[in-house]
């Protein structure tokens, strides 16, 4: 009952967030973003055709009209047609937004589950060699831009300069062997990437819990290294660690991988709603900025439930 | 942790469960099953696939190969020579140009779709052709073509102001019965008929636009040799059509040549109705180095413009291009030069640069222009950003078509450091006294590169560089209502052809389509608009080529821009495809007649 009170108060809460986001970069897109009419006009347009397609596009209705129709649109997830395609963005997005996550979960759950482990080792050597060597592959990853990484990774692993051992590029996945083929190279550009931001991340947390007087209450009690950054750290470090995580995850929902997506020729949501903000097809950034707003209300929502469950000292009140 | 570790697992069900729901593709399973499989790559992706905004050459792909046109190139002759295509034979045209009567072929059918009452895809009737050209002029439909056949098909701007009934008639457009069609127009428009070959002017059936309304534009149903099975940003899988109507090649009528087409295996085809493989899979890969690398692979794409900076890995020679001989047997290549121009131009509204009310200073602005044009040296942007293939020529028309004259004077493409340096002195420019040049851009960092070496051509004869001045803009649509609104006194920019008569790159300085109609240098000489009236009813001949000479004199002669370059594409293919993949003008018509030759 308290939970569901906590959750109920908290997504009533979340209400003016999601207006204050949808406003914000609604005026963004209808006064700084670029005009979709010269996008849609023909090659030797006249001005009674120009102003065909803003009236088309609702481009001459007043603002808060327009924004009002935006709200009721979130209400009722229904966006109308891409102004790009004309495919209806409700589709767009139920076809686009499971290849981004099949494409980037397995990166994201191997570079967190990679990044706490290799933190947990870092921390408990920290200032010797392993500290060192851990910390210094997390620079690397670090400094090399995930643009670089694509492409040495694709080089290295897809093409016939290289291992040839996967595709460089398409997503025709019909069994776990395609999508293991598929999402392999992906995945190891996302982790080496991704992982060297992590360790440091989670090394700095792991590192300030070991100085807590528990961990020296545990190791003078005889407590085994892992038993040690099991029980009495890592579980104690998870607020922060959780945090991070699920902060991360309506991105990689909502926005999927540009670069990957272009790369390796894979249809997901990240091409689209780069396309989108590029050539100002409003429909589609609604959807999806509409959409982050809020997942990230209800990803608050489950943060703070996550809380509770690895940490019975926080109220949900 | 229990509850953490669940959710981990739950994610990657999710994950894996979402995948498994395929997306349509099927690659491996089509080649899995014994289907021909040809891998095609593309540059750019298009947005949409209705023919009414098939304005790219990436749409027109597509559509070209979804939706039949009434007209076509014939696959090999070059120059571009016109066919029928839907059309049974060539236009009957009345002796005053004004009426043109177009016969269908009958028997031929739409593919099946569920928009049809059962199912079962009707025949393609004259009525199509008349309520797809209406759709262009249909605000609702966004159209991108109306202004191929905008002022010149009688009634039909006057069917539009009257709201764009469908119900009703329009008086140029009829169908005397079933499968002939005739076509009145308010003038006589010789590139009509290349007009007909355009995408634009694709038939779609009405039954479809209703059932899929503003989708129609990603679920296309047309009676062309392949259906649409799959689109997306990354990729379009075509497969073949069961039910394309049987038209065996005759390479001859093709325009097959044994002396420019031995070796590229077309006699495979002869005497065989297209098309030959079972899918298509055109992949969309903005990237040079994921697209080389797919090619290069040898079993991803079987097709790549090659990048730039693979120049030196794939030939021998650059002039003419050649291919190394290590690579002969795995791969074929074909150097194109594209029907294009690439241009920059004085705004003539600016009265710094263009034209002005004291005919002093006006004269003094010819200097100027004439000036940046003599030190702009085409051949050192040829070899930074083109590899040193492209062709250089002077005036708007490019050696794409026939009226390009190979003898005018090349002056206007020879760089003249002194000859500029002496124009601007001896007008009065220094300094000092010279105006702002304000370079727009949509930015990029090729668009950069270009832009600084322009500055760097033109420090060169003493503009200083504080007064060159970038101006980017973020997207294509951005820059494109910067031109349209005639915000930019120098315009950079490219022009494909749409049809291979010089009259599509002529009308770019024609004074009434001055901004924002495709005049972006609102150049306004009353010669010229004349001259371009004159010829613009004229038939293709001896004596409208040399108006069309003419013009381009006049251009040249005014200083108005800083013309003309057409890039060469270098195509490769793999050795086992047989094809002629030229898509200039042409478009994706001639993917019907790929084979693939079995290993």
């Amino acid at each position: 009952m308290e939970l569901a009170q906590f959750a109920i108060r908290k997504l009533i809460g979340g209400i003016p967030l999601v207006i204050g986001v949808t406003f914000i970069s609604f005026v963004l897109m209808v006064y700084f973003g670029p005009d979709k009419t010269y996008e849609l006009l023909g090659k030797n347009p006249t001005p009674e055709q120009i102003e065909e397609v803003r009236h088309q596009l609702g481009y001459d209705r007043p603002f808060f009209v327009r924004y009002a129709d935006y709200l009721q649109e979130l209400v009722t997830l229904d966006f109308g047609h891409s102004d790009s395609t004309g495919e209806r963005v409700s589709g767009l997005l139920v076809r686009t937004i499971p290849v981004s996550l099949a494409l980037t979960a397995p990166g994201f759950i191997l570079g967190n589950a990679l990044g706490i482990v290799l933190a947990l080792i870092a921390a408990y050597h920290r200032g010797g060699w392993i500290d060192k060597l851990i910390m210094g592959g997390a620079v690397v990853g670090m400094s090399i831009s995930f643009l670089i990484a694509i492409v040495a990774f694709q080089l290295i692993f897809s093409s016939s300069y290289g291992l040839n051992l996967f595709p460089v590029r398409g997503w025709d996945v019909y069994s776990l062997a395609d999508y293991v083929r598929y999402v392999t190279v992906p995945t190891l550009a996302t982790v080496f990437v991704a992982l060297g931001y992590n360790t440091r991340f989670y090394r700095a947390v792991i590192v300030e819990e070991m100085t807590r007087d528990h961990v020296r209450t545990a190791r003078a009690f005889g407590a085994r290294p892992w038993k040690l950054l099991y029980k009495n750290i890592l579980k104690n470090s998870l607020i922060p660690i959780i945090t991070r995580i699920m902060f991360s995850i309506p991105l990689v929902v909502i926005s999927g991988s540009l670069l990957i997506e272009s790369y390796f020729g894979i249809p997901g949501v990240g091409k689209v709603t780069y396309d989108a903000i590029t050539t100002g097809d409003q429909p589609v950034l609604k959807a999806v900025v509409g959409l982050t707003a809020v997942l990230f209300v209800f990803t608050l929502l489950l943060t703070d439930i996550m809380y509770k469950m690895v940490d019975p000292r926080v109220s949900l009140k | 942790m229990t509850s953490l570790r669940s959710a981990t697992l739950l994610i990657l069900a999710a994950g894996f469960l979402l995948v498994g729901c395929g997306n349509g593709g099927g690659n491996r399973n089509a080649a899995a099953a014994g289907q021909k499989v040809y891998r095609h790559s593309m540059d750019q992706a298009p947005v949409s696939v209705d023919p009414t905004q098939a304005a790219t050459v990436y749409s027109n792909f597509i559509v070209l190969n979804v939706y039949d046109t009434l007209y076509a190139y014939k696959y090999l002759a070059r120059p571009y020579e016109l066919k029928p295509n839907l059309a049974a034979g060539m236009p009957e045209v009345s002796a005053d140009g004004l009426t043109y009567t177009i016969r269908l072929k009958p028997g031929v059918s739409y593919t099946d779709d569920e928009s049809f009452a059962d199912g079962i895809g009707r025949e393609v009737v004259a009525e199509d052709f008349i309520y797809s050209i209406k759709r262009h002029f249909d605000p609702r439909s966004l159209s991108q073509g109306a202004w191929v056949w905008q002022g010149r098909i009688e009634g039909l701007d006057e069917w539009k102001e009257a709201g764009s009934d469908y119900a009703a008639p329009v008086s140029g457009l009829q169908a005397p019965d079933r499968h002939t069609l005739q076509i009145r127009l308010t003038r006589p428009y010789p590139q009509l008929v290349h007009t007909l070959t355009m995408g634009f002017s694709a038939l779609v059936p009405r039954e479809a636009v209703e059932h899929y309304g503003r989708e129609f534009s990603i679920r296309p149903v047309g009676s062309g040799p392949f259906k649409l099975r799959r689109f997306d940003t990354a990729r379009a899988a075509l497969i073949r059509n069961p039910r394309f109507r049987s038209e065996p090649v005759d390479l001859a009528a093709e325009g097959y040549d044994p002396t420019l087409h031995d070796g590229l295996g077309l006699e495979a085809i002869a005497g065989r109705a297209p098309p030959f493989v079972d899918r298509v899979d055109v992949d969309f890969i903005t990237e040079d180095a994921a697209r080389w690398n797919s090619f290069s692979k040898g079993n991803e794409i079987q097709f790549a413009k090659i990048p730039t900076e693979q120049f030196d890995t794939v030939l021998s020679s650059k002039t003419p291009p050649t291919m190394k001989t290590e690579l002969e047997g795995r791969y074929k290549m074909l150097d194109l030069v594209a029907p294009e121009v690439i241009f920059n131009t004085f705004n003539m509204d600016f009265e710094e640069f263009g034209y002005n009310t004291d005919p002093v200073r006006a004269g003094r602005n010819k200097a100027l222009r004439c000036a940046v044009i003599k030190a702009f040296d085409w051949n050192q942007r040829n070899e930074r950003f083109y590899n040193g293939i492209a062709k250089i020529y002077p005036g708007i028309i490019p050696p794409a078509v026939p009226e390009f004259d190979a003898g005018m004077s090349q002056v206007s493409v020879i760089r003249d450091v002194e000859g500029a340096r002496k124009l601007l002195a001896d007008n009065g420019w220094d300094s000092d006294t010279l105006p702002k040049l304000v370079y727009g851009v949509a930015a990029s960092v090729k668009q950069r590169q270009l832009f600084e070496q322009f500055r760097g051509f033109l420090s060169e004869i003493g503009y200083p560089s504080e007064k060159v001045v970038l101006e980017q803009f973020a997207t294509f649509g951005d820059i494109s209502k910067a031109w349209k609104q005639s915000k930019l006194p120098f315009v950079s920019k490219s022009w494909g052809l749409d049809y291979p008569d010089a009259e599509n790159v002529l009308q770019l300085f024609y004074g009434p389509n001055g901004s924002p109609g495709s005049n972006d240098a609102n150049f306004a000489d009353p010669e010229y608009d004349r001259l371009y009236e004159q010829s613009a009813v004229m038939q293709p001949g001896p004596e409208r080529t040399a108006i069309y000479r003419r013009m381009n004199e006049i251009l040249v002669d005014n200083c108005v821009a800083i013309m003309g370059l057409s890039r060469t594409n270098l195509l490769m293919w793999h050795d086992n495809v047989i094809g002629y993949p030229d898509r200039n003008i042409v478009g994706g018509f001639w993917l019907r007649y790929v084979d693939l030759r079995q290993e």
